[in-house]
């Protein structure tokens, strides 16, 4: 069985760690699955999903480190009028953490629960904010 | 106080519950794959930018598609939702048989504050005797007029319509109506510093970002094809803040706007004042 749910989240800032586990947690209790694997997408380019300690001191360290391997005053290609979309890129430095953070991660499901270690917590990071994201939660299994 | 005098709502979310209208706006428009915004959005991008009113634009092109993009009464629908953080203008196409009546409508019943107009895509000179009574309506109600200048990147526009000298006759001729040129009349930028010297009732925005990204960009236009001591010193009172949002980025050109070293009570002046002096108050 496979149970697909799309959450939204409107971001508040530039860049932000929004905690995610409960509603992973709630889409697998609701799916009804026993057992098997929740997958955890971001729909998007410049965001990321990761799995890490939820300590303030940490999510500190991390957007540290990531703003020092994509400064904001960097040098960037993707400066420029994208026909596409109509308007002009700016947001090098989100794709790039993007990047860097992957837009996934997999989790197992047993006995109808997540199960994780004690210091994971799944995060949605936004990289590219304030913004109306998407993130696709698809619990698989029996 | 902060004020963003070029902002597009066409997808703002209370205005988009019909998808036909919202597929025909990003197709004249050319803005594409950003979706709708709901308010709450919005309000975050302000708080991020620093912002305290936006300045609503609406889009009527009703002899090219038989309807405007964004009619006057959602600009009024926007501002009743949110008075405090809003500030709506009328639009017209100028050459529509209907288009005094709409701007009498708009400015005695919705209590529209300004007129938009779009010169390259609306296919007029901002001179063209045609416009008469429009101008006279606006003189009458003492509301400004932000007129599109320079490069447009929407469909069907032509640059010719909106060069910055094309607006000269205008301003000579009445001096009692102010007039924006929006996006600085880029690339014309220098035509349009000559404007705003000679013309006090001549301003502009700053709602440009064609290259580069917002930083690089504005340190070009406004110290080097104009250096930052022309604002700064003669035409500190005709320039203000604007972004073209959604199709620029309004939070890092507000940012980068603080960056280009003018005197702290010129950037007040930029950021807020000239725009409250322009719209005869708040």
């Amino acid at each position: 069985m496979v149970v697909l749910k799309s959450i939204t989240i409107l971001t508040e800032t530039y860049n932000q760690f929004i905690r995610i586990t409960e509603k992973i947690e709630d889409a697998v209790r609701e799916s009804g699955i026993q057992n098997g694997m929740v997958h955890v997408i971001s729909k998007h380019t410049t965001t990321g999903i990761m799995v890490n300690e939820s300590l303030e001191c940490l999510e500190s360290d991390i957007e540290d480190f990531l703003g020092r391997l994509a400064p904001e005053e960097g040098h960037y290609a993707h400066a420029r009028m994208l026909r596409d979309y109509g308007s002009t890129a700016g947001n090098p430095t989100g794709h790039l953490k993007a990047h860097i953070t992957g837009n996934h991660c997999h989790l197992i499901i047993q006995d109808g629960e997540v199960v994780k270690g004690g210091a994971q917590e799944v995060y949605f990071c936004e990289f590219d904010g304030p913004a109306k994201r998407t993130v696709l939660i698809q619990a698989a299994g029996e | 106080m902060f004020i963003d005098m070029h902002v597009h709502p066409a997808f703002y979310e209370p205005i988009n519950g019909d998808s036909r209208k919202e597929d025909l706006r990003h197709d004249a428009l050319d803005i594409h794959l950003n979706g709708t915004a709901p308010l709450e959005h919005i309000f975050n991008q302000m708080s991020c930018a620093g912002l305290d009113r936006l300045c609503l634009l609406p889009q009527d092109y009703r002899r090219e598609y038989g309807e405007p993009l964004v009619a006057n009464e959602e600009i009024k629908a926007l501002v009743d939702l949110a008075p405090d953080k809003f500030i709506g203008f009328a639009g017209v196409d100028p050459l529509h048989k209907d288009a005094e009546e709409d701007l009498e409508y708009a400015f005695e019943e919705l209590g529209l504050r300004g007129l938009k107009l779009h010169p390259s895509r609306q296919h007029f000179y901002p001179s063209d005797e045609r416009l008469a009574k429009i101008y006279d309506i606006c003189e009458a109600y003492k509301k400004p007029i932000v007129f599109h200048s320079g490069l447009s990147w929407e469909p069907n526009t032509f640059s010719k319509y909106s060069r910055p000298v094309e607006f000269e006759e205008l301003a000579a001729l009445r001096p009692g109506l102010k007039i924006c040129l929006a996006h600085f009349g880029w690339p014309w930028v220098q035509e349009t510093a000559m404007l705003m010297l000679k013309y006090p009732n001549v301003y502009a925005d700053t709602g440009i970002l064609y290259f580069d990204n917002a930083w690089e960009f504005y340190k070009k236009v406004f110290t080097q094809d104009i250096p930052a001591s022309w604002i700064d010193r003669s035409l500190r009172h005709q320039v203000m803040f604007g972004s073209n949002n959604p199709r620029f980025e309004q939070i890092r050109m507000a940012d980068a706007l603080t960056k280009l070293g003018f005197r702290e009570s010129t950037l007040e002046l930029v950021k807020g004042k000239n725009a409250v002096e322009f719209l005869g108050g708040l």
